[in-house]
């Protein structure tokens, strides 16, 4: 199990050092002058004052020396500052406080969408073929494609305009404020039905394999059939789904964060192009790519707790 | 099996399978609607998209004004109809480039192996860990500088105003970072059809009756590859359509004056209180859009592979 562990995290090195490589490359060739970039209206004219300021940054090394030194800031956690949208601060910090919120937010809806989800799938596969099974799977083919820039102004559309259920509330002040609830819905739909939806199918699959019959035949009971043997095999591809499943977190947070406007890493992402501050937005692809790594990795990791076949593997 | 009449046309087959499922017949009559309205809406549009009312500003659908106005007074029945052709052509383009790309590189990394095979496979699997999105937003801020400095530099040069044109610019940009974000997908599938069909015996049967090369590759590889390719190009067509009004809402896709439901969707947002209608209308037909493409994507699934079947 060790060894498994060992090897998985050690196949990450490779993937990580190359997203690193290919944000950096693209922000090296890309958008034009990085000194352009920092200085703004600032940059100097006179040509020789424009190179000690080149040689002051590192700009005039070659490539693979600013890679390199790319690196080594990145393993001390510094991804430069931010220039347009808060002046000078260091887009760590302005990261690490938008995360502390986003994560509250994620984490809440990732819990919702299991919790929720994977018992709406058994009830949809045990009822297979009734008005409740067809409902959920219509939802489920329907809402997961409608994307949240447009849920959001629907549902605020439907709840506040016309039920006056809810106030129009925009902002934050924590997961247990009635302002989190429709940014929670919104992100929260989409995913659910996808985990439904796998769970109905990966349970009618499993309640047609040969150990069920087995287990049924030796009596039993349904629950325990349930537990014990559908449960721990129809939850594999429910697991695989779960690295996907936060991707598509990570994207609907950019909108819902937006929308309602909520101080979290989506709104960071957001703000970062609406201003044009290249420094953040390389750093929060690549943050955020290294999320969805991270938890691919744990999805990876939680394998063989489901799967005995895999530490073999 | 039942005993059927065999037919010994394949694609028929699939065909009589795709007509026979009524859910991707309703999407296939969706898909169709929206193709004309593409390609006629705009002739048939009863007013200018670009042209502002400022008079008749944020009208409510009337006789007139089917689905009211916005903001600037502009028909948003006509902005819809031309929003479609912008969500079709992008997504279709987007596509076929990022398709041209995958069967490129694909079928390269396929029939050469060793470190070339490597070099462009492992390429590929990085690009993938980015979340689609997100890699689209980046190569689309990264590249938009540099697109906009050289085709200066044509104009300059040509004197031709397209290069000039934002809108047309804008477009460049959204199909740069949609096929950077979309080949490593086809390139992966491609590569792997290449290899499995490779391993068959027909294969290996053509070869030992000496069938050259492009004999093989004509008569086995492309027909037998074509219909994954196919699916695959459908189903990920309404993504593309999300990606390019995703893109759009955000403001770094189509922009204004061009017409796109995402940037349509984003400006009239702060509104969304009083005119209601202006957002929903472009966030419906966005919606149901992409639904209908993803239904007939699904259903051209089943018809192609029968097999695959979930239920």
């Amino acid at each position: 199990m060790l060894q498994y562990f060992i090897k998985r995290i050690a196949q990450l090195v490779p993937t990580v050092l190359g997203v690193i490589f290919i944000t950096f490359s693209l922000g090296y060739f890309g958008p034009g002058d990085p000194l352009k970039h920092q200085l703004g209206e600032r940059l100097p004219s006179d040509p020789a004052q424009l190179e000690r300021l080149r040689k002051h940054y590192g700009l005039d090394r070659p490539f693979h020396v600013q890679f390199s030194s790319y690196i080594g800031k990145l393993a001390r956690g510094d991804m430069g500052i931010s220039i347009v949208v808060q002046s000078k601060r260091p887009i760590r910090d302005m990261l690490g406080k938008a995360l502390r919120t986003s994560v509250q937010l994620g984490g809440a809806a990732a819990l919702i969408i299991f919790v929720l989800g994977i018992p709406l799938g058994i009830l949809a596969a045990y009822r297979k073929n009734t008005w409740l099974d067809y409902v959920i799977v219509s939802l489920a083919a329907l809402l997961p494609t409608v994307p949240p820039f447009v849920l959001a102004p629907l549902l605020l559309i439907l709840f506040v305009l016309q039920l006056k259920l809810l106030p129009a509330s925009f902002g934050w002040a924590g997961l247990f404020d009635s302002r989190a609830i429709l940014p929670l819905i919104i992100l929260v739909i989409g995913p659910m039905l996808i985990v439904v939806r796998q769970t109905r199918n990966s349970i009618i699959e499993a309640l047609t394999q040969d150990y069920v019959r087995t287990a049924r035949s030796k009596g039993v009971l349904e629950h325990k059939v349930l537990s014990r043997h559908v449960l721990k095999n129809a939850m594999i591809p429910v697991l695989t789904s779960m690295g996907f499943i936060i991707s598509g977190l990570l994207t609907g947070s950019l909108f819902v964060e937006s929308i309602f406007g909520i101080p979290g890493f989506g709104k960071l992402i957001y703000d970062g192009l609406r201003a044009y501050d290249y420094p953040l937005i390389l750093g929060t692809t690549l943050v955020g790519t290294l999320i969805i790594l991270a938890s691919n990795l744990l999805v990876d990791l939680l394998y063989p707790f489901f799967d005995p076949r895999v530490q073999f593997g | 099996m039942k005993t059927q009449a065999r037919s010994n046309n394949l694609w028929l087959d699939a065909f009589k399978r795709l007509v026979r499922n009524r859910m991707s017949m309703l999407a296939l009559i969706i898909i169709v609607l929206i193709v004309l309205m593409a390609i006629f809406g705009p002739l048939l549009s009863p007013y200018d998209y670009t042209r502002q009312d400022l008079l008749n500003t944020n009208q409510g659908p009337s006789l007139e004004h089917w689905f009211g106005t916005d903001e600037l007074g502009r028909d948003m029945f006509s902005r819809i109809l031309w929003g479609a052709r912008t969500a079709l052509a992008v997504a279709f383009i987007s596509q076929g480039i990022s398709f041209g790309l995958g069967i490129l590189l694909g079928s390269i990394a396929a029939y050469s192996g060793g470190w070339v095979d490597n070099a462009i496979m492992r390429f590929a699997d990085i690009l993938m860990s980015f979340p689609h999105l997100l890699l689209a937003i980046f190569v689309s801020a990264t590249i938009r500088q540099p697109i906009l400095k050289s085709f200066y530099g044509v104009y300059d040069r040509t004197g031709w105003d397209i290069f000039r044109n934002t809108v047309f610019i804008d477009y460049f940009i959204v199909f740069g970072a949609l096929a950077a974000a979309g080949w490593p997908w086809a390139a992966r599938l491609i590569r792997g059809q290449i290899l499995s069909l490779r391993e068959q015996d027909f294969v290996a049967a053509a070869q030992a009756l000496g069938a050259r090369h492009w004999q093989i590759i004509r008569a086995h590889l492309v027909p037998n590859a074509i219909g994954p390719i196919i699916v695959s190009f459908t189903a990920g067509f309404g993504d593309a359509m999300l990606a390019e009004s995703s893109l759009s809402y955000l403001g770094i896709g189509i922009r204004p004056p061009g017409a796109s439901w995402g940037a349509m969707i984003s400006e009239s947002l702060i509104g969304w209180r009083l005119h209601p209608h202006l957002v929903a209308v472009p966030g419906l037909v966005l919606a149901i859009c992409v639904f209908a493409f993803n239904l007939f994507g699904d259903g051209l699934n089943d018809a192609l592979n029968p097999r695959s079947k979930v239920r």
